[in-house]
């Protein structure tokens, strides 16, 4: 057997078996019995509250800082030069200069690593909300937790981690980019956000925010003209719209999903027919709710579009996939 | 509507829970059977798993699909699970109950695995039984790789050991998979 026919013997295998017997009456037993014994306790609450309290306020000062571990060099927090290791609390900076990086651990849920050159605050350490502000420099961030429990605040957006691994870098300004390894990135303004899945890259500018992203390896002038649709003066823009649109292959239908959403709504209608063109919206999905921006069109677009590009970044050198459809050719 | 269900289960309608697991237990078996290895661990995970979804579904958001982040709950709780009992001595599938992976296969439950006519059941069977055979390091870095999609750099974190380290396990079970097939 060649390396073909086992992928192809592991791709025939079922993703769904069914157990060989019921076990609902044992889970529901086991979250029933959750739910009565507490319910037969109940004057159990006021002294667990209590205790709660008493933990909360014992363990707030540890839970309201996170470790750091320098890399290289000597980081600084504050102004106290880091040996081996520290603390970061709310409130601290954290410093790197062009020969040092540190290692943070976001709270039990992940790990940031500050690359040199980079001035990063801890703002919020709970076990609900993790946030960190990068003021300048470059971030390494790997969070696995469920989404939007790990944050990043720049000079020109917030990233909001959706379970995932990303390089986030940004100047004193907020121009920065955003590269997402793993998982997804959602990266918003008050009026404005864009999602970054694995395998892509998003331009960030002050003022605007999150550009359009796109895949890695996408063509110079592709990624030019999404840029100039994004950032540059608005006379540009019609001009920005027709090289998207020619340049466009299949891969890069997150990118037309964005832009959708992006431009006036007369031209939505030509971006809708360029995106469908090359990835055949799911069923369900109709060009009128899609023009119209319609929440449950798009969702149900971006939806096919995110599983075919994961299946393209996943697999890339293993099997080749067709960027319409997310099959195996 | 699945959204309806999954927004009734969370405030605390169990039949809305219970029509959830129909749905889902199939998929969640799955997982668990193939990366523990083992039928009677892969019911108690899949157990856990749902025990589990009961406690944490109050905190799903809707911001992924929730199939997807149900099968990420899920395979946090089986290598947890691993990690901190270390009991890997039972082995899936017994020698003595060759059938009860054909039952899984002929029982169906999605995914094409049904139908005693299908001609690729023979060796799809064979596979599962191989893959239940390899070493458990290699067997979960294959079954999350390979059969379920996550990138290396994902089961890196999910597993605990270097992206090196899942790559050389993903070589190491392709080789002995494709060695086990071929006798």
């Amino acid at each position: 057997m060649n390396e073909r026919e086992l992928h192809d013997a592991v791709s025939s295998l079922p993703k769904s078996i069914e157990p060989p017997r019921d076990l609902w009456p044992e889970i529901e037993a086991r979250i029933g019995a959750r739910s009565s014994s507490w319910r037969q306790r109940w004057y159990w609450v006021p002294l667990a509250a209590a205790a709660v309290l008493v933990f909360v306020l014992l363990a707030r000062g540890e839970r309201s800082a996170w470790d750091v571990t320098a890399l290289a060099g000597r980081p600084r927090i504050g102004t106290t030069r880091l040996a081996a290791s520290g603390r970061l609390r709310v409130g601290d900076w954290l410093q790197t200069d062009d020969s040092s990086r540190a290692l943070i651990a976001v709270g039990r849920i992940g790990q940031v690593e500050v690359r040199p050159d980079t001035r990063v605050q801890l703002v919020v350490a709970t076990t609900t909300e993790h946030r960190l502000a990068l003021a300048r420099g470059t971030i390494d961030a790997k969070v696995d937790a469920v989404p939007r429990l790990f944050f990043v605040e720049t000079p020109a957006g917030t990233a909001i981690d959706l379970g995932c691994a990303y390089t986030l870098e940004t100047d004193s300004l907020g121009k920065g980019l955003l590269h997402v390894t793993a998982g997804e990135v959602e990266f918003q303004t008050s009026s404005r956000s864009s999602r970054v899945p694995l395998g892509a890259l998003m331009q960030i500018r002050p003022a605007t925010g999150p550009g359009i992203p796109y895949v890695e390896g996408a063509p110079a002038p592709f990624v030019r003209a999404l840029i100039a649709f994004d950032f540059e003066r608005r006379g540009t823009r019609a001009r920005a719209i027709r090289t998207i649109l020619a340049l466009a292959r299949p891969q890069d239908a997150l990118s037309l999903w964005h832009l959708l959403q992006r431009v006036e709504p007369p031209m939505r209608g030509a971006v809708y027919d360029r995106l469908a063109a090359l990835v055949p919206p799911p069923p369900g999905v109709m060009r009128r709710g899609a023009v119209a921006l319609e929440s449950r069109a798009l969702e149900g677009y971006w939806t096919k579009i995110q599983r075919i590009h994961f299946r393209m970044v996943v697999l890339r050198g293993v099997r080749q996939i067709d960027p319409r459809t997310g099959l195996a050719r | 509507m699945p959204d309806d269900l999954v927004a009734r289960a969370q405030a605390g309608d169990q039949t809305a829970f219970r029509e959830l697991y129909r749905q889902h237990a199939g998929r969640v078996y799955a997982l668990c059977l193939r990366l523990t290895g083992d039928s009677r661990d892969a019911e108690e995970r899949t157990q856990d798993v749902f025990v589990r979804l009961w406690d944490k579904l109050r905190s799903f958001r809707g911001e992924s699909a929730f199939s997807s982040w149900l099968h990420r709950l899920a395979v946090n709780v089986v290598l947890n699970e691993r990690r901190t009992t270390g009991r890997r001595e039972r082995r899936i599938m017994p020698a003595e109950d060759p059938a009860a992976l054909e039952r899984h296969h002929r029982g169906g439950g999605g995914g094409g695995g049904g139908g005693g006519d299908n001609p690729t059941e023979g060796l799809s069977i064979d596979l599962e039984r191989a893959i239940a055979e390899l070493p458990d390091g290699a067997r979960e870095v294959f079954v999350l790789y390979d059969i379920e999609g996550y990138p290396h750099v994902e089961i890196a974190q999910l597993v605990g050991i270097a992206e090196g380290t899942s790559k050389a396990q993903l070589f190491r079970a392709r080789r002995l998979l494709r060695e086990k097939l071929e006798r």
